[in-house]
């Protein structure tokens, strides 16, 4: 009996790793490997081993599922820092801002979560250090107006992928102007 | 128990790890390899039968209790090596802007 | 196309050649299986440890070199996850994600009920473990995700990883001199320290040891999520 529970076992957790490798949504494998986790787990109790089977339960239940989700959900966020403080990223019932549109095709492109943040300790730091918020804090992209030529200023880092498309679309709009931080200027 | 079954769930893993087009995928099939590793390892000291090795009036025959030993730490400092690599990939998605291999190859050669 | 074609063309094959590698192995295992050093720690191995549990007994005592060496390199990989996530203007992220998220009220009551029944059965996993099946790495990770049931009921709890780290690197330092003890009494390092033949003397080192070692990997796991769930908000 405990032969053929074995086997059954062993041909599951094949499945599920081909099921891993094939899939394609990383949200839905942290699901199977949790289930992975715990045939791995029975798995070792077949093979009279408890003692690694309680290790294998209390890491793989809890933690690695965590770690996972939080690190794909990091990847589809898109942290903006808004300084200009008006009505440019914003949309009232009867007009849309600029950069309102902009950033929504934009995040509708690379299906993005927008997140925009007033935060008041970083918005009132020194302007001319924006590139050091930007490499040290996990901002992505900063809006500033230029008070003298009335122009709304995206400033981001260069090597992003990100920030050329965000150039490319901002170029049908005359008052928006992008500007991207060379690498390693700053100081390592 | 077939160690030859559990030996195909580290060929997958290998499979996975080198076709896989995402760098977290990447990681996923790491984890992968890695249990099949240490399931084959004490499938291996059970080979022969015998029961739990702990002490017990009439105990005759145990499993080898030298791979499981090795196997608890093995689980333990692969989960922060996980970790470490999931780390990694928060950085790179905020350096890169992505975390496709084909990306983060073609932009890191640029430079 | 036809390139990825040869490509994964190759790579099954090389898959393929490892299997028959390993098959062709697993048919020579007979003559190459050898059953000595699990008969040794049968026959050995409560006189020398004073461990119920085998397990146990060959990693605080038989292999505590390679133990600590595991512990290390857990050390090392929490260092650098909290040296990579570390961001030198202050410590604050954006905090906008946390209006957003709430606790259900059912599930902070369950997470209460539910938390220091979690921090005892990691305890009694720690201590009990020369033993039953247990010992400090499982009961370590057991404790740490009670730890991470706070943080469920209150999102917004946070935690210095320097000062958990700093504690950390002190108990890795106690463990290695606890290990190293035996040079006085015995004359070899890494085993145990107690000469008495009593096994309730030598009791005393294994619970010691285990629960050294349980207290340094929660507190690197603790380190660890506290790291994630920082870059998370």
């Amino acid at each position: 009996m405990i032969e053929i529970t074995a086997y059954a076992l062993q041909i599951l957790l094949i499945i599920i790793a081909i099921a891993i490798v094939v899939h394609k949504n990383n949200g839905t494998i942290i699901i199977l490997i949790t289930s992975f986790s715990l045939v791995t787990a029975s798995l070792y109790v077949i093979n009279n081993a408890p003692d690694v089977a309680i290790a294998e339960v209390a890491i793989g239940s809890a933690i690695i599922p965590l770690i996972y989700v939080i690190s794909i959900s990091r990847q589809r966020e898109f942290i903006v820092l808004d300084r200009a403080m008006d009505d440019f990223i914003r949309k009232t019932f009867d007009k849309e801002g600029d950069g309102y549109r902009l950033l929504r095709d934009f995040s509708e492109y690379y299906k993005l979560e927008l997140n925009i943040s007033n935060d008041p300790e970083l918005c009132n730091y020194d302007p001319d250090k924006d590139q050091v918020i930007c490499e040290k804090t996990n901002v992505d992209l900063i809006i500033q107006k230029d008070e003298k030529t009335g122009e709304y200023l995206l400033k981001g880092k260069d090597s992003s992928v990100l920030m050329h498309k965000l150039e490319e679309l901002a170029s049908n709009y005359p008052n928006i102007k992008v500007v991207r931080f060379k690498d390693g200027e700053f100081g390592d | 128990m077939n160690p030859l079954l559990t030996f195909l769930v580290v060929l997958i893993g290998l499979y996975g790890l080198s076709t896989s087009k995402n760098i977290i995928k990447s990681v996923f099939c790491v984890t992968i390899t890695e249990a099949g590793v240490i399931l084959l390892f004490l499938n291996l000291g059970n080979l022969e039968g015998g029961s739990i090795p702990i002490f017990a009036e009439g105990l005759v025959n145990i499993v080898d209790p030298l791979p499981q030993a090795l196997m608890i730490t093995t689980i333990v400092i692969g989960s922060t090596v996980t970790a470490l690599a999931l780390m990694l990939c928060i950085k790179i998605f905020h350096h890169y802007g992505s975390v496709e291999w084909d990306v983060v190859l073609r932009d890191g050669g640029e430079e | 196309m036809v390139s990825s074609v040869i490509k994964h063309g190759f790579l099954i094959l090389l898959l393929l050649f490892l299997f028959g590698v390993f098959y062709f192995t697993m048919e020579e295992l007979d003559i190459m299986y050898d059953t000595f050093a699990k008969r040794y720690y049968l026959l050995n191995g409560l006189e020398d440890t004073a461990s119920m549990n085998l397990v146990t007994g060959i990693y605080l005592d038989y292999r505590l070199f390679d133990s600590i060496f595991e512990a290390g390199i857990l050390l090392i990989a929490v260092s650098g996850i909290i040296w990579i996530s570390k961001h030198d203007i202050e410590e604050h992220n954006v905090h906008f994600m946390l209006d957003k998220f709430k606790t259900p009220d059912l599930f902070v009551m369950f997470a209460r009920v539910v938390y220091p029944l979690m921090l005892v059965f990691g305890f009694y996993i720690i201590v009990n473990g020369h033993l039953s099946p247990g010992g400090g790495f499982q009961g370590g990770a057991i404790v740490a995700t009670a730890i991470l049931i706070l943080y469920y009921i209150d999102p917004n709890k946070d935690t210095s990883t320097s000062f958990i780290l700093s504690i950390e690197k002190i108990v890795f330092i106690i463990i290695v001199v606890f290990a190293m003890l035996s040079i006085f009494t015995k004359g070899t390092m890494f085993t145990n320290p107690f000469t008495s033949s009593d096994a309730g003397v030598q009791t005393i080192y294994l619970v010691l040891m285990n629960v050294l070692i349980g207290v340094k990997v929660a507190l690197g796991l603790w380190a660890i999520f506290t790291a994630f769930l920082r870059e998370g908000r």
